[in-house]
């Protein structure tokens, strides 16, 4: 059987999709979302490792170290398109939400890229829970647009919402 | 971020945001549902929303789905923000919201 059996992506509906253009080539681009050095300046100081072929581990670690998204590369294309199980590790949410995908696709558009992220579940997710993803995706991608652009990130202060980790706890998601 | 201020500067295109707002990722069928706008006007205003980047339209299976794309009013509020007018702008919308769920 097949490691991705229950992981077709056309199982799995956008719940978010945001677009932005940058001003860089798709290989920085690319670069930019799949290297820690980079990613700790736009993603909140937090460091992605991929490893990048498809059933490859796609982690990502929280500034002090610690584990915070565990996944696995679905769909891999450099330098146009990755998809990744993107699971949050709070005790019990992937038993509860079902599994998070995340996909990147970088397009030329003229001088320009056009980045677009989706978040997509094989369920439908509450606007509570959806709404972490809501707050956090457009500062994070606009940190990237900036970095690659001017060399300098936005500095945004990011807290997941109070819904957000009402919605999980009553759900019996353990945060921290 | 000219084509961003044009596009909605029109209360129409400003209804089909709040319409994905309130539910994301709907087909023009969806959209067009209980609006006193033709299906013509509709995917017009969709065009010039589309081209500021604030609605992404993306495949899924046979439909074509219309998401609300908030990064370009994300940057907007970078802009002109302040980081520590931050939390006093939330405190004060929170506020806002709070008084007026009172008079309902």
């Amino acid at each position: 059987m097949s490691k991705q059996a229950n992981l077709d992506p056309r199982n799995f509906k956008p719940a978010i999709v945001y677009t932005i253009y940058i001003a860089a080539p798709p290989e920085k681009v690319w670069e930019a979302l799949t290297t820690a050095e980079f990613s700790r300046q736009y993603f909140s100081g937090h460091a992605v490792e991929v490893d990048q072929r498809i059933g490859g581990a796609f982690i990502m670690r929280t500034p002090d170290g610690a584990l915070h998204i565990s996944g696995e590369v679905i769909e891999c294309e450099p330098p146009r398109k990755l998809t990744v199980t993107f699971n949050v590790n709070w005790p019990a949410l992937v038993e509860r939400l079902g599994p998070t995908l995340v996909t990147y696709t970088i397009e030329p558009a003229g001088d320009v890229v056009k980045l677009t992220m989706l978040q997509s579940h094989d369920r439908d997710i509450s606007d509570d829970i959806l709404s972490g993803g809501c707050a956090g995706w457009p500062a994070i991608l606009s940190s990237l647009k900036s970095l690659l652009e001017t060399g300098q990130t936005l500095a945004i202060k990011m807290q997941p919402p109070e819904r957000m980790l009402a919605a999980l706890k009553e759900m019996g998601i353990g945060t921290p | 971020m000219d084509e961003v201020f044009k596009a909605l500067a029109d209360a129409s295109r400003r209804s089909l945001l709040d319409r994905l707002h309130a539910k994301n990722g709907q087909t023009l069928n969806e959209l067009c549902d209980g609006l006193a706008m033709t299906r013509q006007a509709v995917t017009k205003h969709l065009g010039i929303l589309e081209a500021a980047n604030l609605v992404t339209t993306l495949r899924h299976g046979r439909e074509k789905l219309h998401y609300l794309n908030p990064v370009p009013i994300h940057q907007i509020g970078e802009r002109w923000i302040k980081k520590f007018e931050r939390g006093k702008l939330v405190a004060l919308s929170e506020l806002k919201r709070q008084l007026e769920k009172r008079d309902e």
